[in-house]
């Protein structure tokens, strides 16, 4: 065991930390809508133009093929400086789903199209797995594509698609063999968001936000050549596509509440309770943020872990979904207690997310235990991957 | 940068684990072994070298770490290993006088755990120990107990026989610094995880046999997911102690920090997984035969040293952290 950075390493962070205290926006990224989704962009563009973009992608996918461990770097260092935070960016889907998959499973073509697109900010991507009566139980999806020539027909609807209006492209799993049942049968669609046919409805969210989104199709004809991977072997590909979130789609929010506990400890030096004392001199509020303090090095500890051994192994092991019961968790708890903290101030919120980041944090932490994997289901894959207790289903 | 036994570590931890399982299994305590290590297994753990790990090599000791000394105490723990097993080492790295070292080494005198209880003190250990070991975060004392008044109390954890000291003599050796405490975060932290990982074995392994409703209690998620939870908690406290025994090991500025949250951790998961391992057990876990209450007990009773929850949580809340 060692804890030692190699002199790449701590001068990549130098360089990092540079960079970002120079380049990151002064300004808060939008709340929503369009020009939200804009901001992604423009800021994607800037870390791409600057040699930033895609730290851990290959080299040959114009990433800049570095370790898994610098990857944690260059996240720490986003979270100390600040920065657009990934979570909540419309780049999510495209840079920790889609591009992923597309490396994975996509032809040359697939590959020469979508990875620049997709590391320049130019391509925004939404997911389209859920369905209204698919969600958790995600193998009993049933929106249609009929295969005629070299189309295929999509009939049906994707639930929960968030930032559905400002995507580009979709990731998209539909059922593709008429006949077929559950896992079978299925297919992984680069799915264009300008073909005709597509009618998208928002769903208003608690925070009060219009983020999310059901999308229908009616007879919308998508070109056979936008399969990723197998026809009617869909289901391995939407695998590929979730081990990639398992894995690492969360390490930015584990670095990131490391910060923001700091941050929070600050808030309670700064802010007076009823009594009028500053809330940290209450003996509970202190242990409290003290014991959430430690969560959060351990979860940095768990990442540091995984990641050296996934640098070594070259293969993520099956421990993400532990990963994400842990992190929501601390998020929960987090959030809950700033609610304490902030008194009165945390009540006051209109939904914009830029004038009250904790009160949205506070709801967006329901969002983060169920998106991606509700924490049931993380459970379920422990008991099943990491424990290997029996099936329950 | 790696965070997992590697290398001559994994050797030191397998050579551990199988030692102590032989020596030391947590068996013995259905089977009318006695508390503490006794006489006969202190000297064959000491001629082994076990309580010398982190000793530097011209002390006669191993020369290893913090890191090796970890490894060592999560095998003690798996095993529900006596408290004295810890403060034999640790008096091992305390005593600067080499015949007193050499004596405590070699497992010839036994040394007892020492902890403030008001105006007296309580010893864990045997009660006919050679020494007492006091520690704090700012230093450690050794006391010769031979002509100390010991008195014997009952004792809830087998493990460890309990004694009450109204006047504990003065120190015959002490060291200052945070040295023999931070040994004592490592080796308590370590052997809390291991009784962890031992109560997550026991219901594991239970779960895939026991049948309720016409299949196995694993297959129940009521079972399942409490076993999720404690996988994920003591996952946290492993990655944490790993953490926190290498920054000993290299000196970091934030070892105290990181020490601090590994055994608050490792107070937590243990807590966690010992409770839930006797709930879903069902009525076979609150039986004497069973290992259960034995991985409860001694953990509850190890939770109160080298920090409880508000000791750690108070020094943890405004320590600074490196990258």
């Amino acid at each position: 065991m060692d804890l030692r950075y190699s002199d790449e390493d701590r001068h990549f962070r130098a360089r990092a930390r540079e960079w970002l205290s120079a380049n990151v926006p002064s300004e808060p990224r939008p709340a929503g809508g369009a020009i939200a989704s804009q901001f992604d962009r423009d800021w994607q563009k800037k870390l791409f133009e600057h040699g930033w973009a895609g730290v851990a992608w290959p080299k040959e996918y114009g990433g800049l093929g570095l370790s898994g461990l610098q990857q944690v770097i260059w996240y720490e260092e986003l979270s100390r400086a600040h920065a657009p935070v990934m979570h909540v960016s419309t780049t999510y889907v495209a840079l920790m789903h889609a591009g992923p998959t597309v490396m994975a499973r996509g032809t040359e073509e697939q590959k020469a199209f979508h990875l620049p697109r997709i590391l320049s900010g130019e391509a925004l991507w939404c997911q389209g797995f859920s369905e209204p009566n698919a969600g958790s139980d995600l193998a009993a999806l049933r929106t249609s594509g009929r295969v005629e020539g070299d189309h295929v027909v999509v009939n049906g609807a994707k639930m929960w698609t968030t930032d559905a209006k400002h995507a580009d492209w979709m990731e998209m799993l539909i059922r593709t063999d008429p006949g077929s049942q559950r896992h079978k049968g299925l297919s992984w669609l680069a799915f264009d968001m300008k073909t005709p046919g597509i009618d998208i409805k928002p769903i208003r969210t608690m925070m009060l936000d219009e983020h999310i989104n059901m999308v229908f199709f009616d007879e919308v004809r998508v070109p056979l050549s936008a399969v990723v991977g197998e026809l009617n072997g869909g289901w391995s590909t939407a695998m590929a596509t979730l081990s990639f979130e398992r894995g690492l789609g969360f390490i930015a929010d584990q670095l990131e509440l490391f910060e923001k506990v700091g941050r929070a400890i600050e808030l309670a030096s700064e802010l007076c309770g009823p009594d009028g004392r500053p809330a940290i001199e209450d003996a509970e509020i202190a242990r409290r943020l003290a014991a959430i303090k430690a969560e959060t090095m351990s979860i940095r500890a768990m990442t540091l872990a995984d990641i050296t051994e996934t640098d070594r192994t070259g293969m993520p092991g099956p421990k993400g979904s532990m990963m994400k019961l842990k992190v929501t968790a601390a998020h929960k708890a987090l959030t809950r207690l700033v609610s304490d903290i902030m008194g009165w101030g945390f009540f006051e919120f209109d939904g914009n997310r830029a004038a009250n980041l904790w009160t949205h944090d506070f709801l967006w932490s329901w969002v983060f235990s169920i998106a991606g994997g509700t924490n049931e289901i993380q459970r379920e894959i422990t008991a099943d991957r990491v424990l290997e207790l029996p099936r329950s289903r | 940068m790696y965070l997992a036994p590697e290398g001559e570590e994994l050797e030191i931890a397998s050579a551990a684990a199988d030692f102590i399982a032989d020596a030391l299994p947590i068996e013995r305590l259905h089977e009318g072994a006695g508390p503490d290590m006794g006489a006969d297994l202190r000297s064959a753990l000491g001629e082994m070298g076990w309580f010398a790990l982190a000793l530097p090599e011209d002390a006669g000791g191993s020369g290893l770490s913090a890191v090796e000394h970890a490894l060592f105490f999560r095998e003690i723990g798996r095993q529900c290993g006596p408290v004295d097993v810890l403060a034999q080492a640790l008096a091992a790295n305390l005593a600067q006088d080499a015949d007193v070292r050499s004596a405590i080494v070699s497992g010839e005198n036994g040394v007892a755990l020492l902890m403030p209880d008001g105006d007296a003190h309580r010893l864990i250990g045997p009660a006919n120990a050679h020494h007492g070991l006091l520690a704090s975060p700012g230093g450690a004392s050794l006391h010769e107990l031979a002509n100390t008044n010991v008195e014997p109390r009952a004792a809830l954890d087998p493990a460890n026989s309990l004694a009450v000291i109204a006047g504990l003599g003065p120190a015959a050796q002490t060291l200052d610094g945070p040295l023999i405490w931070q040994l004592g975060q490592v080796g308590t932290a370590a052997i809390l995880l291991g009784m962890a990982e031992a109560a997550l074995d026991l219901i594991v392994e239970y779960a895939k046999v026991r049948e309720t409703f016409g299949k196995p209690i694993g297959a129940w998620q009521a079972v399942r997911h409490t076993c999720a939870d404690m996988a994920v908690s003591i996952e946290g406290a492993r990655a944490q102690l790993w953490y926190a025994a290498t920054a000993l090991k290299e000196a970091r500025g934030d070892a105290q920090a990181h020490l601090d949250a590994a055994k608050h951790l490792a107070n937590e998961a243990a807590i966690f997984a010992t409770d839930s391992t006797i709930q879903l057990h069902g009525g076979i876990g609150i039986t004497d035969e069973h290992n259960a209450h034995l991985l409860m007990k001694h953990a509850t009773l190890l939770t109160r040293l080298f920090g409880n929850r508000n000791e750690l949580l108070a020094r943890l809340l405004h320590a600074k952290l490196e990258d």
